[in-house]
């Protein structure tokens, strides 16, 4: 008690709030803002997503790393050699560091390239994946909005039948009640 | 028996307040938690790239403290050692690229689901909202229904009832012919009003 004494708000912060008229319509127009605002702020991005099942960022990219990191090691080996006065190597044995170096860097390119492929498709099936489940999700609840859109539908048509079905016995039965009076 | 009062039916304290705080935290999601949301999903795509090049710069520095750090004369000889570097880094690299893309893809899917979750929610809403709107419709053609069917049982009764002071406007007037044949003391005439006209004899005033 004396805990939630201090706790306890003394400004009446609902009793401010707006008073809301008509709250079906209020809760109609909130939905369709709710649908505009999905389809302008979000739409665009699980459009890319959608769009991103067969990327291949990251293959491009390690190609383009590959290369890069060729040069870089070429640049370090060159300023060691110069560093140590060219290492003591001769002539035939930098010729055939640098075969190795130019060998080495195509077998490092491939092999980059063919794990980056590997792991992309990894990626792209985990994202399909994770769409698969968003896209059952979207098609699930469509499929709820209709089912109730169809039964009250179905329901709506029911009663408007069955309303004609009592207006045209009620009738019947008036006109036959008059007339059997009538003719007593 | 009173006839119903429009502010019998009017909304309680419970429901003003039920209406107004939903209102309130709905405007309130709508000015900050909605742009939050956006602003989430525009970040974990336009920040992919970001991501991974950060995820290659960390591989690269420690590819390079890991091999470059003793640059001794037998590495500046050996006839492999620039072509082991660039194969390291690279793999090391393509490491931190995945790493960043993984990141990236992970918030954007998550971006995604949210904004999905906030799609299902108004759909379910929608169906709430139909659902309402069916069960209003299906009890204005009810009570539409009710006020007919009232309508019609009163004229069928009203109908009926005519019929039979018609019917035995009729029967009066067959009994008063044959009692006017007899002997004066002898008749028994029903009082009527002889050649009533239609509405009188309907609504029962020509007999009595």
């Amino acid at each position: 008690m004396s805990l939630y004494n201090n706790m306890r708000s003394r400004q009446d912060y609902a009793g401010g709030l707006q008073n809301v008229q008509d709250p079906d319509k209020a809760f109609a127009g909130m939905l369709r803002q709710d649908y505009n605002d999905y389809i302008a702020n979000f739409r665009q991005y699980e459009n890319q997503l959608l769009g991103m099942t067969d990327d291949t960022t990251l293959i491009d990219r390690s190609r383009e790393n590959a290369e890069k990191q060729a040069e870089i090691a070429a640049g370090v080996q060159s300023r060691n050699l110069e560093r140590y006065g060219g290492g003591g190597l001769s002539g035939a044995q930098l010729q055939e560091q640098q075969r190795s170096a130019q060998r080495g860097n195509q077998l490092s390119l491939a092999g980059t390239v063919n794990n980056a492929r590997v792991q992309q498709r990894e990626m792209n099936q985990a994202l399909l994946q994770e769409l698969i489940g968003v896209g059952q999700g979207v098609n699930a609840r469509a499929l709820e909005g209709l089912g109730t859109a169809a039964q009250g539908a179905v329901a709506r048509r029911g009663a408007y039948k069955q309303a004609k079905a009592n207006y045209s016995s009620q009738m019947t039965n008036m006109g036959a009640s008059i007339l059997a009076a009538f003719l007593i | 028996m009173s006839k119903p009062k429009s502010s019998d039916y009017k909304e309680s304290e419970v429901d003003k307040v039920n209406a107004a705080v939903a209102m309130a935290d709905k405007k309130y999601f709508r000015e900050n938690y909605l742009p939050k949301q956006r602003e989430f999903l525009e970040r974990s795509f336009n920040q992919e790239s970001g991501l991974m090049s950060m995820g290659e710069g960390r591989a690269q520095a420690d590819t390079m403290q890991a091999l470059t750090q003793n640059p001794n004369r037998r590495a500046v000889g050996a006839v492999d050692a620039q072509a082991d570097l660039a194969s390291a880094a690279s793999a090391q690299q393509l490491q931190g690229t995945a790493q960043g893309l993984v990141g990236a893809r992970s918030d954007q899917i998550a971006g995604i689901k949210s904004a999905n979750q906030m799609a299902s929610q108004t759909a379910a809403g929608l169906s709430q909202a139909s659902k309402i709107a069916t069960t209003d419709t299906l009890n204005k053609a009810k009570a539409k229904q009710t006020r007919n069917s009232a309508l019609i049982g009163a004229a069928t009764k009203l109908g009926v009832q005519a019929g039979r002071n018609y019917s035995q406007y009729r029967a009066a007037e067959s009994v008063n012919t044959q009692e006017v044949d007899k002997p004066e003391a002898e008749q028994n005439l029903i009082p009527m009003t002889e050649n009533a006209g239609l509405f009188k004899i309907v609504t029962g005033r020509g007999l009595g």
